[in-house]
Formats: C-alpha cells, sequence, structure tokens
C-alpha cells in the first residue's frame, strides 16, 4: 500500500506541480455496496449424464491439449470412455445449452477421441496394489459389473469378478455389433481396466447355479450383482418354437461372437427397441432385405434416435402400426406371417399410448425369416429367495444399489430394467463407493443440490454460430457385407474445433473478460485463476455482466 | 490457463477517482497498455482530469500535462516539438480529451494541429456530454438525450455534430472510431496510429453510467449495443480522408433496446424513437454508400 502525500505547508510542495505517488492509497473498495464473486455452477450437460462425468473440464483441458488430465477426468466417473464414446444415447448433448442456440456440442464424439486416447497411451492408466483387507465379489461383467469391479479395485480392494461366458462384457460383448462397438476396442478397454488394480477373473461360472449366493455372502465381505437381461422375451404365438424363427438375442450373439450366419432373404424383426435395431442392421449386412414392424409409431420407439436413423439410412424398412397374429408355414419352413392392424389407445402406466388392434383388418408378409426383439428380462433362478425381487427384478435402492440383505448390492438392467450403458455404469460405481464408505466407516456425503445454468443465464453475445462438426463415417453404401465401425472417429483438427465449440456454462474457462473490462484494475490474473480485489472492486459488476458463462455471483454487502 | 488476450503490463493502477462502470477509464486502460511507458499524456479539463487523483497522486504511471479546456492538441503539439527538439523523436504524445474539450472547446487547437498535420495521437474518449461539471449538453450529445441544460421538457433536439467529418476534411492520414466493448479493436486502432506520422484522431465510444442514468453494470453492454444498433458504427478513414473501412460483420440490434436501458432517454416517446431509428438507418446507408463510392475511385483500388 504506498502511503497518502499530505503536505504541512507549501514549502514542503514541489516548485511544479508533479506527481509524487500513485492512488493506492485510496482505496475504493469502501464505494461498494455489492461485491462480486467468482460462484462457479453446474453445466447442464453434467446435470444430464447419469454418471455425472464433469464434461465441462475435460471439453476445456481438451481446447489446452491436456489430453491426459482429460482422459483422467472422465476416468474417475467413468472407466469405459472408448465404449460410452461409441454406444452411449449421450443425454448430456439433449442438455447441452448450445442446442437452444445452434447445435449442441458433440460430446459423444469428444469422449471417444479421449477414450482412443487412453487406449493408446496404457501408461495414462496408473496401477493400483491391493492394499485393503476386504474382498468383494462382483457377479457379471457387463458394463454395471466392470465399473463396481474398476473402483473398487482404484481403492485397494480385492475384486473377484464372475462371468458364466467364456469371456468378459456381457451385453457390450453379446448385445453391441461390431459395427457400433468392435470386439478389438472392446478387449482393449476390458484389459486395461482389469492390470488397472487387483481383480481376479473367473469365468464361466454360473452364479445361482454353480456358486450360490449363500456361498459368496459367507467368502466375500460384500455382493455385487449386475447380471442384466439375459432372457428374451417370447412372441407367445402358436408356432413359435418352429424353424425360421429365433430371438433377435440369440441371433446378435452368434454374430457378435464371430459365428457366419445367414438370415435368409426375407426378414422381419418384432419390436422397437435398441435390439431390434441391433437385428435388423446386423441383418441387412449380411444381404437381406429387412422390414422391422413395431405395434406403435416411431414416436413411441424406445430405441436410440440415432439408432433409427442409422437403420433407415442403410436401407431397413419399417412398418408401424401392426402385430404379428399368425405364422404360416409349408411343412417345417416359414413361408409368411399375418399381421393385425393396430392403432394407438390411451396411454398406458409407461405413459405411451396402448396400441390397440383394430377389428377384422390384417395383412399378410412373405418371409424367410423372423426375429423378435420385444424385449429381455432378467435370469433370477438363484436369486430370487435369497433377495427381494419385485417386477422379475431385484429390489435394490436406485440411487446406491443396496439390496434387501446387508452384503448385496446390485445395478444395472437387472435392478432398473431395459436401461442404458451409461447408468449401469454410473450403478456400479455408485454401489461401489458406497461399498468403500462402509468399509472405511465414513459417513455418507452430504446431497448438494446442482444449481444448473440455461441459456437465459448467459452473455450470448460473445457467441457465434458454428454448426457442429459431423464425425467422419465411411459412406452408407460400403455398409453391405462388412461390420466394419460405421464412424471412424474425430481427427486432432476436429476434436479441437469441437471443443472450442463448448460454452463452458457457469463454470470459468479463463476468457479474460473480467480481467479486461474491470475499470479498477481490481481483478487480478494469477496462475491459474481469477482474484478479485476487494481494496479497490467499486462493485460496478461490469465482471458479472459481462461473463459470458454466469461464473460470477453477487452479494449484497453487510449482509 | 491460455495466453493473456491484452498484454498484462498495467500502466494504469487502482484507486482513481472515476464512478462506477467507467467507460472513459477502462479507454485509457486499453490504450496504454498498447502504447507502453515511452508515452507522454496531455488532459485538458474533463473527467480524466479528474479521475487521474488528487495532487501530487496519479494514477497513471505515466507524465501527465494537464492544460486548459481549449488546449489539448496545441499543447500536445508543443511537447512533441519539444522533445524533437532534444532528440527525443521515439516517445508518442497522446491528448486525451473528452468529447466537450473536442467537439466544442477544443476545437480550433485541434483543428489547427491537424491542419499542420503535427505528429500527436489525439483521442477523444465521447461519453456524449459535459459529465465531470454536472452533466451538461455538448455538441456530442445525441438527439433526444436528457441533460441538466437539456431538461426532459426541452430535451436535446440537435442531432450530435459528425466530428468524424470534420476531421477527414482536414485530409490527416488516420481516423478512427471505436468502442469501449470492442478492445481489441480498439487497441489495434491505437497501436496502427502510433506507427504512423502526423495527426491520428481515434474517437472511443466511453459510456457514462452516472451521466446516461444507467446501471453501471450495462456500460459495456450499451457500448456493444451502439455498434451493433448501427448508432456509432466502427471505422477508420486512412489515405489522408481517401478510403473509408466500415465495420459490418456483426449482428444487428435494435436500436430502442440499446436506448431503452439509458434513463437519459426514458421520456421518449414511440413516435421519437421511430424517428430516430429512421435517422439511424438513413445515416449507416449513406455512410455504407460513401465507403462504396470511395472504393469505386479508380486509382484507389488495391
Amino acid at each position: 500500500m504506498v502511503k497518502k502525500l499530505e503536505f504541512k505547508s507549501y514549502k514542503d510542495m514541489p516548485i511544479r506541480a508533479m506527481t509524487l505517488s500513485t492512488m493506492m492509497w485510496n482505496l475504493t473498495g469502501s464505494w461498494r455496496n455489492v461485491r462480486p464473486y467468482y460462484d462457479f455452477k453446474t453445466s447442464p450437460c453434467i446435470a444430464g449424464c447419469p454418471t455425472s462425468e464433469n464434461i465441462q473440464k475435460y471439453i476445456y483441458l481438451v481446447t489446452e491439449k491436456r489430453y491426459e488430465e482429460a482422459w483422467s477426468t472422465i476416468i474417475e466417473s467413468n472407466p469405459m470412455p472408448a465404449i460410452t464414446g461409441r454406444v452411449c444415447f449421450h443425454p448430456c448433448m439433449s442438455k447441452c445449452t448450445r442446442k437452444d442456440y445452434d447445435e449442441p456440442v458433440n460430446i459423444n464424439a469428444i469422449e471417444r477421441s479421449l477414450g482412443d486416447m487412453g487406449l493408446d497411451n496404457p501408461g495414462w492408466m496408473t496401477k493400483v496394489k491391493g492394499t485393503e483387507s476386504q474382498k468383494v465379489a462382483v457377479v457379471g461383467s457387463g458394463p454395471a459389473g466392470l465399473s463396481c469391479a474398476f473402483y473398487l479395485a482404484r481403492a485397494g480392494f480385492t475384486v473377484t469378478l464372475f462371468e458364466m461366458e467364456k469371456a468378459l462384457g456381457g451385453v457390450l460383448r453379446w448385445g453391441i455389433p461390431e459395427y457400433r462397438l468392435t470386439n478389438e476396442v472392446l478387449d482393449r478397454v476390458i484389459s486395461s481396466m482389469l492390470e488397472a488394480g487387483p481383480i481376479e477373473v473367473k469365468t464361466g461360472v454360473e452364479v445361482g447355479k454353480e456358486i450360490s449366493l449363500e456361498e459368496l455372502e459367507k467368502d466375500f465381505d460384500a455382493v455385487f450383482l449386475g447380471t442384466g437381461l439375459t432372457k428374451s422375451r417370447s412372441l407367445g404365438m402358436d408356432g413359435e418354437e418352429g424353424d425360421g424363427i429365433e430371438a433377435g438375442l440369440s441371433f446378435l450373439k452368434k454374430v457378435n461372437g464371430g459365428e457366419k450366419v445367414d438370415p435368409g432373404k426375407r426378414v422381419v424383426v418384432i419390436g422397437g427397441g435398441n435390439t431390434a435395431m441391433d437385428v435388423a442392421r446386423c441383418a441387412i449386412r449380411s444381404g437381406s432385405e429387412v422390414t422391422v414392424v413395431y405395434r406403435r409409431t416411431i414416436n413411441e420407439m424406445p430405441a436410440i434416435e440415432e439408432e433409427i436413423e442409422e437403420a433407415e439410412r442403410e436401407g431397413v424398412k419399417f412398418h408401424f402400426l401392426a402385430a404379428p397374429l399368425e405364422i404360416k408355414r409349408n411343412g417345417d419352413s416359414l413361408t409368411s406371417v399375418v399381421f393385425q392392424k393396430m392403432e394407438l389407445g390411451k396411454p398406458d402406466e409407461s405413459g405411451r399410448r396402448r396400441p390397440v388392434a383394430v377389428e377384422g383388418e390384417t395383412f399378410e408378409m412373405e418371409v424367410d425369416r423372423m426375429f423378435s426383439a420385444i424385449g429381455e428380462q432378467a435370469d433370477l433362478e438363484g436369486i430370487d429367495g435369497m433377495l427381494d425381487c419385485e417386477w422379475n427384478l431385484i429390489k435394490a435402492d436406485q440411487k446406491m444399489g443396496q439390496c434387501s440383505r446387508e452384503k448385496f448390492y446390485a445395478g444395472g438392467d437387472v435392478v432398473t430394467g431395459a436401461a442404458s450403458v451409461v447408468e449401469a455404469i454410473a450403478a456400479g460405481r455408485k454401489a461401489a463407493e458406497k461399498m468403500i464408505r462402509g468399509f472405511r466407516g465414513q459417513s455418507e456425503p452430504e446431497e448438494i443440490e446442482d444449481r444448473i445454468v440455461g441459456i437465459d443465464d448467459m452473455n450470448i453475445d460473445y457467441f457465434t454460430k458454428v454448426k457442429q462438426n459431423r464425425v467422419p463415417r465411411i459412406p452408407s453404401e460400403e455398409i453391405k457385407g462388412t461390420f466394419r465401425e460405421i464412424k471412424t472417429g474425430y481427427t486432432d483438427e476436429l476434436l479441437e474445433k469441437e471443443a472450442e465449440r463448448c460454452f463452458s456454462c457457469g463454470v470459468c474457462n479463463y476468457c479474460d473478460n473480467c480481467w479486461v473490462f474491470c475499470p479498477d484494475v481490481a481483478i487480478h490474473r494469477r496462475e491459474n485463476e481469477y482474484e478479485i480485489d476487494l481494496d479497490y472492486c467499486k462493485g460496478c459488476l461490469i465482471c458479472v455482466e459481462e461473463c459470458p458463462r454466469n461464473a460470477l455471483s453477487t452479494r449484497e454487502e453487510g449482509k | 490457463m491460455k495466453p493473456a488476450v491484452m498484454p498484462l503490463e498495467e500502466l494504469m493502477g487502482s484507486g482513481h477517482l472515476a464512478c462506477q462502470g467507467c467507460g472513459a477509464t477502462q479507454a485509457m486502460r486499453f490504450a496504454l497498455k498498447v502504447l507502453g511507458p515511452e508515452t507522454a499524456l496531455v488532459i485538458p479539463a474533463c473527467c480524466w482530469a479528474v479521475i487521474d487523483g488528487t495532487f501530487p497522486h496519479s494514477a497513471v504511471n505515466l507524465p501527465i500535462y494537464h492544460t486548459a479546456f481549449e488546449t489539448a492538441a496545441v499543447v500536445a503539439s508543443g511537447l512533441k516539438a519539444g522533445l524533437e527538439m532534444r532528440g527525443d523523436t521515439e516517445t508518442t504524445v497522446m491528448a486525451w480529451a473528452g468529447d466537450g474539450g473536442t467537439f466544442d472547446i477544443g476545437l480550433q487547437a485541434l483543428s489547427g494541429a491537424a491542419e499542420r498535420n503535427d505528429d500527436i495521437i489525439y483521442v477523444c474518449y465521447d461519453n456524449e456530454a459535459y459529465m465531470n461539471t454536472g452533466i451538461q449538453r455538448s455538441s456530442s450529445t445525441p438527439v433526444g438525450a436528457w441533460t441538466t441544460t437539456t431538461p426532459v421538457t426541452n430535451y436535446k433536439r440537435e442531432p450530435k455534430k459528425n466530428m468524424i467529418d470534420i476531421m477527414a476534411a482536414h485530409s490527416i492520414p488516420y481516423i478512427a472510431t471505436a468502442s469501449t466493448a470492442y478492445p481489441h479493436d480498439f487497441m489495434a486502432k491505437v497501436k496502427k496510429a502510433k506507427s504512423i506520422r502526423g495527426t491520428k484522431y481515434i474517437q472511443i465510444f466511453a459510456p457514462c453510467p452516472t451521466g446516461w442514468k444507467m446501471a453501471p453494470e450495462l456500460s459495456v453492454k450499451s457500448a456493444r449495443d451502439a455498434v451493433t444498433s448501427k448508432v456509432y458504427p466502427l471505422l477508420e478513414i486512412t489515405e489522408h480522408g481517401q478510403k473509408l473501412k466500415v465495420w459490418k460483420d456483426f449482428e444487428p440490434t435494435s436500436v430502442r433496446d440499446y436506448m431503452k436501458v439509458q434513463g437519459r432517454f426514458r421520456h421518449l416517446k414511440d413516435e421519437e424513437f421511430d424517428q430516430i431509428e429512421k435517422d439511424v438507418e438513413m445515416k449507416w446507408q449513406r455512410l455504407v454508400a460513401k465507403e462504396k463510392m470511395l472504393a469505386s475511385i479508380p486509382g484507389l483500388i488495391e
């Protein structure tokens, strides 16, 4: 602080009026009645992500080319960005502020690029040794089980991972076709996760049949069940068991296992979910003519919108408002299927309008092969009875996964019914965190309500309209006869351009606006933050008004 | 953290006496960041004569010559001549005056310096009235505005003086307008002015929340809206008045929205706003037409 200079008499004064000191003695902060302060809020994308990835942060780190830190940021809440970056239904993007401005940031593609970088740089994943005494059994190696095992192992707990199939991955391996997620990527992701901590794998073991839950309860300190939905729901029609008719899931399993299958010339797929889309798109790659028949309309389809678009682009035909009524055969072989026309009635308990048959209106379709994909069910053999179940699903706390017995936790589709990969990852991680808190005797963290920033809170004068950068892909004509991955991912240049589009809602990304416009030079630009000098801040609040992303708030003085 | 968007060096410090949200203060900070320490300032009576601080203190870490109201340009000319006589050709001399000291009281001194093409930068921070003495009208005050000498019952009926055309008529090498909302544009213009020999005139739109009866946090916003609503076009006149470049790369906004946040226009009725909007558009069209016309004169096309 510079002292104010005062002259006792004119003799003290210099002969000419000249500056002897600065004005720093004048603490203009006393003029202020409102004070600005940095107050970071929650970006809507983060609130929209089931596993709460810190999207704003990792995209910011990408803009600074700090890729390893960006990757580590994702890993804190999602251990498999290379997978979710390919298959996630990205609810984050439908919450992105930019969708109200031009087009959402392609968070999904950015995540994939970072995930792939993580696979190419195995050194980024630090190895953890088993430091804790407790042991946990994780049953099922789908996204929920893998995620739970990973976060337990990262905290130093020893995990035994049980899988009934020969290979790990669950629905990621058997349910998702090669063109969306290749086995090569899946294998690399899984092996990187297994190497990261003390995880022992036991494949080909069916828990509930070969090993009972009681045994697990005895041998382990906690058990996580992430067994998923493994049984196809049947159509409930006469002649369903015969030749030419197959469950979509078993077809997918064969295709994904690398088996050569010929689905026939004319293929019909019953259902409107993701399995139906996957089956249809696999069949079209094998050279079939594929029609998807769904009993409601495109608006009610539970499949990811992007999947429906892709299927249409690839030549899959859709027939809405129809359901199979009768199967016609010539001897053993399937010849045609008679369909009942439907119309939409009143909404049912799921909120979707219930399809109702239109009396007497039917049509016949000649088919070689019919796949049913009307939903999957959990196989609760050996679980029901031990744990409380409801609606053929395990009853567990939706947030933390706690089951009706103390040591048991569950998560993923086996608790929620058919949901998504990212929700399963979130469930696995949250159950792991809850177990860890239990083992270490830590209390539950306080729940803080998110303050989510929307476009009305932002100063959009600082943004310009820029279209989303499309992900490069192989041409639709080239998909026949190949299960090559359709999207080839961003180049480094596109990655950078897309990351630059992020508004960084509610969180400072060091755009310098506050520092530039402060008329009182009261904002100091430090190494990794700005500091408001309250000795001099007059409280004009230009910094708050001119912050494009609402990363500052105000508080009245004396309150 | 990314590299800073403007030079880190601060030649203007805290503790100065400007009101909250002062645009003139921002303008000075931006200009000094570009000009650097080899600069001498000449400041006549205006807000900045007060903002700078009380004797013997100064918020600006540079030599400042405080002068009488009408003499900013001629004192700058003399200062520059004196420095040159002593062999100092490096130091930039900048006259820094408000709109009253430029449009009205200092006009003859400025005209003289411009006619002689003395090697100075003259910056007028335009807050559209005599703010320092208590918000009296100047010839820069826009039509429709309230000031203490043009009360709402008899608000200002005369349009703002076209100072840019007056300066262009002097054929000086460089003339530009700027706005505190576009600091990078302003800093680039100051940098350009520094590199040119002769009289350089820059007029920066610097909102005065106190005098405009406006919340201080809207200072930068109104400086931005003035440009995007075409009220205050950003332009450059080079080659001794022969080339004109108008900045047009923005999303146009409404004149009414710009004016409505300012208390000095609160008394205006809808039809008066309509007329002002028409005048603004007319002036803009004329400016753009002039730009085209100048560009079409043979021999000037690059």
